[in-house]
């Protein structure tokens, strides 16, 4: 059992915005780009699936109370087959939060720096996120409970301040590309909402029930749910259907479209600091998962020593592709194709555990008898 | 002449001729050394230190041996009576004082202080001999510091009680100092003492201690008298609505204040000595029925854990027992307030005094009792509330303004209104630096400022602000090294600084608006955000003695309206949930009982 205990709002807050966090980055663009104007349907349909999945696999959770996905995997498969299992998974996360390190840090160039090195922003980003990782997990989880309602709010601010922009035709033609795209990119975008195992991979650090961390991940997928749905109707409200494909960065295209008054416009820059706090808080939890789910799969005792490590090959990786279109184009392949590895792989492992019939009481025993 | 007479005289010859040839090479030396060096005396200052001669020259084996000799001239001829070798144990450690017994002799008694105190060197310790007037007459003795007792104490109720009372009294009394206790003495507190190390710990806090003669006890009786600052008005947490009393420096008159405030039999006073040399007497205060007791432990484990030579402030023992020395937020709040150590007593928090100091420490510390003051409660809740508003706001102005100034100008121009970023644009026209250079020289006479205005004695550390500031900041905007709005820049900043209620706080934030400048000055906006980043982590990491810092917002705990907000008191109902109290609930549900009442009244 670990020490560290945290609790379900810092569990809830922590997967919202590092969910959340891809929606300042092109996503919303990616969304109006696969379902035109009903790409608020595609959210909305990805949302309800990986709220079924989740609420599926929580009960392969429920079997293993306080133990994570990794323990989980190594427990059902055994250890050999676990290493791989988790060792895929792992490889996912890093790939993962470096595409999204270097992502943010091209965004920075866009939106705020744009004469600043890509390698320096990163740095920056990484020292940073290397810092509160060090820090521990539950700095970590309560800082992101802490700043959750703020960054909510800026959120909402720059949403309804574009109020005077808001065109309900925009929305129209209803159906978008079609009913057959909307359900098949519903499904395969799924991996938008992959950070929801965030919480699996974590659980053993958690103060609450498997039952109650069930309810945590619903309560987190409806919450982003709503969220990338409000953001996302916004945005086609306020860019009409073929410039809607064409931003680079959404959001920062959003609240630069502000203009109350003389005195309140052009305020982008403020939301700089509003986004980029989530991309911290997505960066470190990309991180401390990677380290977590290390030192579980081989079972050593500390998961700190990791952290500098893996910090430097999630800034290596994340600077090897040449530019931003390249970066676009590895993140469209993950967005489409990465649920095959981070949906999948947990209900494998929940499939085999009900073939196995293998629940957690053995494990629990063992774990008493150590204590 | 034999042969052997002439192998003699060769070797004497030889040995002449070698000697001869030594004086000669010796010769040339000293008029070389005479001749090519300097040979003046050595010019020295008039005393140079340098070490305490004997002991550092001595090696370890000798040094025991000076011991062994030196110590009947330093011990008593006598055998010396002491405690049994379990008892001698313990306090042998404690000093060297440990073990030993009043004797039965004065005059042994008398070598013995006379020794300990070496008199009649020290002028401070007064030995006064006297008679005990019984029949017949008991020679005997007081010890007392002059300064640290008070004269009229020891003449009115040690010395004529002693003299003049109980004439031709017979003596055949077993225990002797037990009777005058009993009997003569009048003071209200009088001990019968027998270890020189309870004795001289007496002595040096003021009291008097008499010795009888034939009697193997002494009397200590209580007459500390020493020259004390009054309760004055507190210096750094001054209110207008609120108690205008602040501690002193008296361990005994600090905790007397806080118990004034806070009548109630379960206020316990704890009493340590911290310190190997000096023993500086400090206190632990808390409710009983109420300090949650794991929480007293760790405090008193820590302090009793200290193993130093002096701690002389609050300060000082404060870095001995935070739990983040490195970071740069303090983690105990110092208050010089006895009624903000009241309301933290009666919420189920520990106080901890320090002989000598006038500012009382309080654990476990949260980030948010640092950035309350004593007025937000004494004020009605509309006021309260205004005046945390604007003392939040204070918070981000002094952390933030340089560094957002010279992100806006340097990164994010287009965030400021065209008209405006003219006026900054022609302002800095003038100015040689760049923005960063700028802010950096202003906010380092700013401090500078403040630090000179804190060390000058006080007529002139008042002016010198205002001239400071004032005629500063005019000559280098008419100089053309800084640009006005700079001015308005960090004057805004230096006054949110001084906004913040803890002195400890307000320096944390000062540091850290430093930060905040260069990472702004590198990276604009994205650097305050990261530096925002870093400054939330590592709040959230800390701990006060086992609490989170940031309860009861992270991690989040039930909590009453007051940490932004402030509530009406009569919503305040429950105390805090992290201090994990014996007694939860502050007051009942409806505390306003007059309000219910009324509702009854009316409906009858």
């Amino acid at each position: 059992m670990n020490e560290v205990r945290i609790g379900h709002s810092e569990a809830a807050a922590l997967a919202i915005i590092c969910i959340g966090a891809k929606a300042f980055l092109g996503f919303p663009r990616f969304l109006a780009k696969m379902g035109a104007t009903a790409g608020w349907m595609i959210i909305l349909l990805a949302g309800i699936f990986s709220m079924v999945i989740w609420f599926g696999l929580s009960f392969l959770l429920q079997r293993y109370p306080g133990k994570s996905l990794t323990q989980i995997t190594n427990h059902v498969v055994g250890k050999n087959l676990g290493l791989v299992f988790n060792g895929v998974i792992l490889i996912y996360i890093i790939v993962a939060t470096s595409i999204h390190l270097r992502l943010f840090s091209e965004a920075v160039v866009i939106t705020a720096l744009p004469q600043a090195p890509i390698s320096a922003l990163a740095l920056l980003f990484l020292i940073s996120v290397w810092i509160a990782t060090h820090l521990g997990l539950e700095a970590l989880s309560r800082s992101a409970a802490i700043a959750f309602p703020y960054l909510l709010i800026g959120v909402l601010a720059v949403l309804i301040a574009l109020y005077p922009f808001w065109d309900f035709k925009n929305l129209l033609p209803f159906l978008g590309e079609g009913v057959t795209a909307v359900v098949t990119n519903g499904f395969f975008n799924i991996t938008s909402f992959g950070e929801i195992f965030i919480l699996a991979y974590l659980a053993s650090f958690f103060s609450f029930s498997a039952r109650r961390l069930r309810n945590v991940g619903l309560f987190s997928l409806g919450f982003v749910t709503l969220a990338f749905l409000f953001i996302v109707i916004v945005y086609l409200m306020v860019f009409p259907m073929p410039v809607a494909t064409e931003t680079l960065a959404p959001f920062y295209q959003l609240s630069r479209q502000i203009f109350l008054g003389r005195y309140f416009q052009r305020v982008e820059a403020v939301f700089v600091l509003f986004w980029t706090f989530t991309a911290f808080f997505y960066l470190s939890a990309g991180i401390i998962v990677s380290a977590v789910i290390i030192k579980e799969a081989v079972e050593i005792p500390y998961h700190r020593p990791l952290i500098p490590v893996l910090s430097i090959f999630i800034y290596c990786l994340a600077l090897t592709p040449g530019d931003i279109v390249e970066i676009i184009n590895i993140n469209r392949l993950l967005i489409v194709y990465g649920w095959a590895i981070i949906f999948a792989i947990p209900c494998l492992v929940w499939v085999l555990a009900m073939i196995k019939g293998k629940r957690g009481g053995p494990v629990d025993a063992q774990q008493q008898e150590e204590k | 002449m034999s042969k052997q007479d002439n192998e003699y005289k060769r070797d004497k010859d030889n040995k002449k001729d070698n000697s001869k040839t030594a004086t000669f090479f010796q010769d040339i030396k000293n008029l070389l050394s005479n001749n090519l060096l300097f040979q003046g005396e050595k010019q020295q200052e008039g005393f140079i230190l340098t070490g305490s001669g004997q002991q550092e020259e001595d090696s370890k084996g000798e040094e025991r041996k000076t011991e062994q000799k030196k110590e009947p001239s330093k011990k008593p001829v006598r055998v010396q009576r002491t405690l049994p070798k379990e008892d001698s144990k313990l306090h042998q450690e404690e000093g060297g004082l440990g073990s030993l017994l009043v004797d039965f002799q004065l005059k042994i008694n008398k070598k013995y202080v006379e020794e300990i105190y070496s008199l009649p060197k020290n002028k401070d310790i007064v030995l006064r001999e006297f008679m005990i007037n019984f029949n017949p007459p008991i020679h005997a003795f007081a010890v007392f510091v002059d300064g640290l007792s008070d004269n009229s104490i020891i003449n009115e109720f040690v010395l004529r009680p002693l003299m003049f009372f109980h004439k031709n009294k017979e003596i055949g009394i077993p225990d002797l100092a037990g009777f005058i206790k009993d009997n003569i003495l009048p003071g209200n507190q009088v001990d019968v003492v027998e270890n020189y190390k309870d004795i001289v710990e007496k002595i040096n806090y003021g009291g008097t201690v008499v010795f009888i003669d034939g009697s193997p006890k002494a009397l200590a009786v209580e007459t500390k008298g020493w020259d004390r600052r009054s309760i004055g008005k507190p210096e750094a947490e001054q209110v207008i609505r609120g108690p205008h009393e602040a501690f002193n420096e008296t361990l005994r008159s600090n905790t007397a204040l806080i118990r004034k405030a806070v009548r109630n039999e379960n206020l316990i006073t704890e009493m340590f000595k911290i310190g190997k040399r000096n023993k500086t007497d400090a206190a632990i205060m808390y409710l009983e029925d109420l300090a949650n007791p794991t929480l007293v432990q760790e405090v008193t484990r820590r302090i009793k854990s200290i193993n130093t030579d002096y701690i002389g402030d609050t300060g000082v023992l404060e870095q001995f027992i935070e739990d983040h020395p490195f970071m740069i937020a303090p983690q105990i709040l110092g208050t010089e307030r006895p009624d903000r150590v009241a309301s933290f007593l009666v919420e189920g928090k520990i106080a901890i005094i320090v002989d000598g100091t006038p500012n009382v420490l309080i654990v476990p510390t949260t980030f948010f009792s640092l950035l309350h003051s004593a007025e937000d409660y004494y004020l009605r809740m509309p006021y309260g509330n205004l005046v945390r508003l604007l003392r939040f706001a204070a918070i981000f102005i002094s952390i933030l303004t340089p560094g957002m100034y010279i992100a806006v100008t340097t990164f994010h121009q287009e965030m400021i209104p065209t008209d405006l970023i003219l006026a900054i644009a022609a302002s800095r026209q003038t100015v040689p630096f760049p923005t960063i250079l700028e802010v950096f020289l202003m906010e380092f006479a700013f401090e500078l400022i403040r630090e000179a205005g804190v060390r000058i004695p006080g007529v002139i550390g008042n002016t010198l602000g205002i001239v400071g500031a004032l005629i500063l900041g005019q000559a280098a905007v008419q100089a053309g090294i800084v640009s006005p709005i700079l001015i308005i820049v960090v004057a805004i900043t230096g006054l949110a600084s001084f906004a913040i209620p803890n002195y400890s706080m307000s320096f944390a934030f000062r540091g850290t608006r430093f930060i905040f400048t260069i990472l702004a000055a590198i990276f604009g906006f994205f650097g305050i955000s990261a530096g925002f980043y870093i400054f939330l982590s590592s709040l959230a990491s800390m701990k006060s003695f086992g609490v989170p810092f940031l309860a009861p917002m992270g991690p989040k705990t039930r909590s009453e309206p007051d940490l932004f907000y402030r509530g009406p008191v009569w919503e305040m109902e429950e105390r805090p949930d992290y201090l994990n109290t014996l007694d939860r609930r502050r007051q009942p549900k409806v505390s306003r009982k007059w309000t219910e009442d009324k509702g009854e009244e009316n409906n009858e």
